[in-house]
């Protein structure tokens, strides 16, 4: 090799993906500082907090604590996440074909890996950043009170629902991607919100059981659910709620990077 | 450095490449064939984006679809224009080097080594899309050099350029095949590879020529072995006139013709590997046997034509 002095490939590739996989992560995060994202993300923070504010109006006698966090956490880590994911995460792929990208970055060692794992990242960074700015806003219009840990509560499980379903929406973006936004919208409503209320087996495998759980576990509401109620919950302790994201999303990016880095995209589909 | 072994790519019913073997050592290559010839597939299957359906490809030895070993040693320059319009050529060129595998600080440099070595050094802080097509081809450029491959893969990197900015980027990519990389100051073997659809592009290049038509490698060799080819195989002259048969008489007598048809009724045509003696002797039948010759027309001469020549040659047709 003609680069031997400050090629990467005589010392170990993982220092090397990592960087790879940052500088995707930038360049993505620099691609998303435009005006049109940036007024997307303004409605996404504001939009809770609206919602909030019309709620706290209506109420006579001011708005109970356990019912605007309820209400801040579908607005929030369940709505505002899943938006913003598939806004940034879902055209992870179709994105390079139409830019004309997807060529560089695949001939580049380890390109795609770095590509899907990079956007992840930069997804992510994204939503969390906007959807926790939205629920300090939201918070703080619905008037409750201890707003501190409540913010950090909420902002715990937005970065949970981030890393959960960003990696949940990088399978349609590798196997579907010029489909992507629809598939994960599909993704969404059957894996999330339908497997994921199904009292069996298959609703440990979702992100959304894991998060209302932790809401659950986090406001101590446990007790206070009615018997079914209880059902659509799980018992376990926190850090098993937190692992068990924490590895579904580790197998889905697997599986997601295993599928991108055997795709082919034949010449026409660039264009 | 580069062999491709009965190497066919299938992309649902239609053939991209069909059965190629080719073999490249270091030096300069112009990869020749019309648009759809299937020229990027068979770039795509080099440069490790895409896997063949048969037949085998070896680059630095080994297979190089998911390779990172010897992906670190590609550089390509892909056909489609950048639609990446708000970045500027350093970001781009500094991104895709940190892509192969460079720190933020190497990358810098060779981006900014590079953007200066194509003559991108004035405008390397301009977004993109304010950038003629020709500096956007040398930010191309750039992106495919900086890394210091050994195997550099251009497609189609010339199309769209003025004259002026053709002849700067043809020496710039002779003197990257001849050059060594000044990291290192290594001058190990490189191996530069051209595609397009313009032979003079190519023959600007001083580059062995492999054509390709329909997927298939119809021949290869030096620009002069393809010409000489070219030249070997009998030509078609078309002769309107108002008697075809009759000068179909005159000239088969003569060993220039070596083969004829009629199509209508005022059309021959003559296969011959010595035109200018049978234009003569048509002259002379036209005098003698007073036939009115409308028109008389040598086969294409442009590349198209010569593939068609190839191609004939290639399936053992004689003219």
């Amino acid at each position: 090799m003609s680069s031997q002095g400050l090629s990467p490939s005589d010392r170990s590739r993982w220092p090397a993906e990592i960087g790879a996989a940052m500088a995707v992560a930038g360049f993505q995060l620099g691609r998303m500082v435009s005006r049109q994202r940036l007024l997307l993300a303004l409605l996404g923070v504001i939009f809770p907090a609206a919602v909030m504010l019309a709620v706290r109006r209506t109420a006579a006698s001011g708005l109970d604590r356990d019912l605007a966090v309820a209400m801040i956490y579908a607005l929030v880590p369940e709505a505002v996440c899943m938006l913003g994911l598939l806004v940034t995460m879902c055209p992870a792929v179709a994105d390079e074909l139409e830019r004309g990208t997807w060529i560089h970055l695949a001939v580049r060692p380890g390109g795609r890996r770095a590509l899907l794992v990079g956007t992840y990242l930069a997804a992510v960074i994204w939503t969390s950043t906007v959807a926790i700015l939205a629920a300090a806003l939201a918070v703080c219009v619905a008037g409750v009170s201890k707003p501190v840990p409540l913010v950090g509560m909420l902002g715990a499980l937005v970065l949970l629902s981030s890393l959960g379903r960003a990696a949940l929406f990088a399978l349609p973006a590798v196997i579907l991607p010029k489909r992507a936004l629809v598939a994960s919208v599909g993704v969404a409503l059957v894996v999330e919100y339908l497997a994921g209320f199904i009292p069996a087996v298959i609703n440990q495998a979702t992100v959304s059981l894991r998060l209302r759980s932790l809401l659950v576990s986090w406001m101590n509401w446990r007790r206070q659910l009615p018997v079914e109620m209880q059902l659509l919950i799980d018992p376990q302790p926190a850090w098993v709620q937190i692992s068990a994201i924490f590895a579904l999303a580790a197998v889905l990016l697997v599986v997601a990077v295993k599928i991108l880095e055997y795709r082919q995209f034949p010449p026409s589909a660039e264009i | 450095m580069l062999a491709l072994t009965h190497v066919t790519k299938v992309f649902g019913s239609v053939i991209g490449v069909n059965d190629v073997t080719v073999d490249f050592g270091s030096g300069a290559y112009g990869l020749l064939g019309p648009n759809g010839a299937g020229k990027t597939t068979l770039l795509g299957l080099i440069t490790g984006q895409l896997r063949p359906t048969m037949g085998q490809i070896r680059v630095f030895g080994e297979r190089p679809f998911g390779n990172a070993r010897v992906l670190q040693r590609i550089g390509f320059c892909p056909a489609a224009d950048i639609l990446e319009r708000r970045a500027t050529p350093r970001e781009w060129v500094r991104y895709l080097v940190r892509l192969s595998g460079f720190g933020p600080r190497a990358a810098a440099e060779r981006a900014d080594r590079e953007l200066d070595r194509v003559g991108l050094g004035e405008a390397m802080d301009r977004p993109l899309f304010t950038l003629s097509k020709g500096m956007r081809q040398r930010a191309k450029l750039a992106g495919a050099m900086a890394h210091g491959p050994d195997l550099l893969v251009l497609d189609e990197p010339f199309d769209g350029l003025d004259p002026v900015a053709r002849h700067d980027l043809v020496g710039l990519v002779q003197r990257w095949a001849v050059d060594s990389d000044t990291d290192t100051g290594t001058s190990g073997p490189r191996t530069l590879i051209v595609a397009s659809h313009l032979l003079h592009e190519v023959e600007a290049l001083h580059a062995g020529l492999a054509v390709i038509l329909g997927g298939r490698l119809v021949a290869s060799g030096t620009t002069g072995e393809i010409r000489d080819m070219v030249d070997a195989m009998p030509t078609e002259v078309r002769i309107r006139c108002d008697a075809p048969r009759r000068l179909a008489k005159a000239v088969c007598d003569t060993t220039s013709a070596e083969g004829m048809r009629f199509e209508g009724d005022d059309l021959l045509v003559v296969a011959t590997r010595q035109p200018r003696a049978l234009a003569e002797r048509i002259g002379r039948a036209a005098v003698e046997d007073r036939l009115a010759i409308g028109e008389v027309s040598a086969a294409d001469q442009s590349l198209e034509g010569i593939f068609g020549r190839l191609v004939r040659l290639h399936r053992g047709v004689g003219s």
